[in-house]
């Protein structure tokens, strides 16, 4: 562990950086979700504020058009796939079953494209509704891909920030998706992964933020969605979550792990009550997360990787703590809903090329 | 290690194919030399389509350097399927993958696949039994808990299935008391999957829940898992919080109360019990609340003793309580 009183702004931008140039074979299994990866280092460089300083217009260039790479087209609708992991050194673009867009991905390479500020010409949002209508199930969850594949409370989010950042919500049949959101409340007050799962927090994020995003709808209204005593429940455990350490766990009675302090945290500030979380102790536990040679571990003494530097920074950024005059924890504002700094999200609004009327 | 596929007189026929890079892809991955093999026999025979056991035996290999590898997954669920190999083997052999990798999710959803093909009461059975051995090493596996619960829901079987449910969550809160996904796993098996077999008389089994939860509490009284159980039995059946007040009370004060009567309702907290317990000050907050009027100000006091003395971690939710009480009062 570095000085743990401040934020090792340099050592984490590093961990980023080093990421986006190679990962090592032992991290083959992220190859199939690897612009999620891709999100958690290009988003700890946009917190920080150091992507300018730490890659060149060139590489900025050529990573956007890695990334429209990705963007696929199939019967099944558009959207982008992990990376090139399944497609052929010959490829001329041609989609194949196993070739099609994942809901994750796509959320993701959204985001990214935002945080490399493109100008969004090239993407294909009818398309992309398409994807979403391929992937919704009869129970009203989705599924990551259109051919299969599991469907939980993660994939409900992304399908839901991808309409919120298009702002469009026809590829969803948002009542039938609301009600799948309903059935995996759990009696602790948090959601379960999917109906009848234990509370988790990463899915409570996903469920109050996907609540927080959806427009108003005949049946459902974004008031009487968030209230009440499922409301003050699910306060109520969130808070709870806040263990001795200081750092949040993601169910009852387990250990704190810095991702879980963004899950439990991010879920407070949608619902309003972000100033509940201790975030003195919160941002102790997260200093004593920092590797010393740069990233954020899920506990101290851990070894870092650039999903949990990211969220320990999205949270500090979103709750941050009384640092005297110590400028090393000065983090801009962050959309919670969207999990992205508000710039970005800004950029995203501005350029993610409007619905056609 | 040299078993690369490229040098095997098996495959000679399959032409690998390399993968795509852009000139500057964005972290790629150092892969391995059996990786990269693999892989390339893999799109190789993806693009011809071909389904064939030594396809089964290629997916295996990719998926054990792998296991995330969802398009590996995919095309072994259709190859299974399209040569009509026994799924009775295939379980056998992810049985030893499930051990191997248990917290990837693709695992357990070709598992869910091969079941539901099976389409037998008998092999959900034995994926109980075989959950049991998998739980036994990781007692709180998220994966392995959906798993079990999807059994149970989509088999459905009363005598076969749910009837050991109960017992068996008994049994692991004899181990490890604060397992919450035990105790979760019970108000599913309990109250939100419908009604099990023989708990028709809904408040007798409602009277058992509560106290299979008081005894616990009384075990281990800053026990999170089991307050919440008792929350949880009591919202769910819209049981007012006041009818456990006497079993709360004593939960609350600095020292088990000295008596040697025993009231089997409300079991006391054993002699070396940290008290007052802060779930069971909580508890009382929230029925005086319920309770309203005048009780509101000793639920404010409660809180009070919350915010300032013992949970300063959570003095400001506990000051929210306090505001939010007030304004409703």
């Amino acid at each position: 562990m570095g000085d743990p009183r401040t934020l090792a702004r340099g050592g984490h931008a590093s961990h980023s950086s080093r990421c986006l140039i190679g990962l090592p074979s032992s991290q083959v299994e992220v190859d199939p979700s690897r612009i999620a990866v891709i999100f958690y280092c290009l988003g700890t460089m946009d917190i920080l504020s150091t992507l300018q300083l730490q890659s060149g217009e060139q590489d900025r260039e050529s990573w956007k058009e890695w990334f429209w790479e990705q963007q696929i087209s199939s019967p099944y609708g558009t959207g982008f796939r992990p990376s090139t992991y399944m497609t052929p050194e010959d490829h001329h673009g041609e989609p194949s079953e196993y070739n099609t867009g994942h809901l994750v991905m796509t959320y993701t390479a959204l985001l990214c494209l935002s945080i490399l500020r493109d100008d969004f010409s090239n993407l294909d949002r009818r398309g992309i509704l398409h994807l979403l209508r391929s992937c919704q199930q009869p129970d009203g969850s989705f599924t990551a891909l259109p051919t299969g594949g599991e469907s939980d409370l993660r994939m409900t989010y992304c399908a839901f920030v991808i309409s919120s950042l298009l702002d469009d919500w026809s590829g969803i049949d948002l009542d039938h998706a609301l009600a799948y959101i309903d059935k995996c409340y759990s009696y602790e007050g948090g959601y379960g992964q999917s109906p009848f799962g234990e509370a988790l927090g990463g899915t409570t994020y996903c469920a109050v933020a996907s609540l927080g995003l959806a427009p108003d709808t005949p049946t459902s209204s974004r008031a009487t969605r968030l209230a009440g005593v499922n409301r003050a429940r699910t306060i109520r455990w969130l808070v709870q979550n806040q263990t001795e350490s200081g750092g949040f766990s993601g169910r009852t009675n387990k250990l704190a792990d810095a991702c879980y302090c963004f899950w439990c945290g991010a879920a407070l500030a949608i619902l309003g009550e972000g100033d509940l979380v201790n975030e003195r102790t919160l941002t102790e536990f997260l200093a004593n997360c920092q590797f010393k040679f740069g990233g954020i571990a899920k506990a101290p003494g851990e070894r870092p990787d650039p999903y949990h530097t990211y969220l320990s920074l999205a949270i500090l950024a979103i709750l941050p703590a009384d640092h005297g005059n110590d400028e090393t924890w000065k983090l801009p504002r962050l959309n919670p809903l969207w999990n992205a700094t508000e710039d970005t999200a800004q950029w995203a609004r501005a350029h993610i090329p409007a619905k056609a009327s | 290690m040299s078993d690369l596929l490229a040098d095997d007189s098996e495959w000679a026929d399959v032409v690998p194919i390399r993968q795509y890079e852009n000139v500057n892809p964005i972290a790629p991955i150092f892969y391995s030399e059996e990786y990269k093999d693999a892989t390339d026999y893999f799109r190789g025979v993806v693009k011809t389509g071909e389904m064939s056991p030594r396809v089964l035996k290629l997916t295996e290999r990719v998926i054990r350097m792998n296991p995330a590898h969802y398009t590996a997954w995919q095309h072994r669920y259709k190859t299974v399927m399209a040569l009509q190999v026994s799924l009775e083997d295939e379980l056998e052999l992810m049985d030893e993958i499930a051990t191997m990798f248990l917290k990837t999710y693709q695992v357990w959803h070709h598992r869910r696949l091969i079941l539901t093909a099976l389409n037998s009461v008998d092999a959900a059975a034995r994926e109980l039994v075989f959950l049991k051995t998998v739980l036994e090493n990781d007692s709180k596996n998220y994966h392995t808990w959906s798993y079990r619960q999807w059994i149970l829901v989509h088999f459905n079987d009363e005598e076969r299935l749910w009837a050991g449910e109960r017992p068996y969550v008994e049994e692991l809160l004899e181990e490890d008391v604060r397992n919450n996904s035990a105790w979760h796993h019970r108000f599913f098996v309990v109250f939100s999957s419908g009604v099990r077999a023989g708990d028709e008389d809904r408040e007798q089994t409602l009277r058992r829940e509560l106290s299979f939860a008081k005894e616990k509490i009384a075990l281990a009284p800053n026990n999170l898992s089991a307050w919440n159980y008792l929350r949880g039995a009591l919202e769910h059946t819209h049981t007012p919080f006041t009818t456990v007040t006497a079993f709360v009370e004593p939960y609350t004060a600095s020292e088990p109360p000295a008596t040697d009567v025993v009231d089997l309702d409300n079991p006391l907290p054993s002699a070396g019990a940290q008290l007052p317990c802060v779930a069971a000050l909580e508890f009382l907050a929230d029925i005086y609340e319920e309770e309203g009027g005048e009780k509101t100000a000793k639920a404010v006091e409660i809180w009070k003793l919350l915010a300032n003395e013992k949970d300063t971690m959570r003095k400001k939710y506990w000051e929210h309580r306090i505001r939010d009480a007030l304004q409703k009062a």
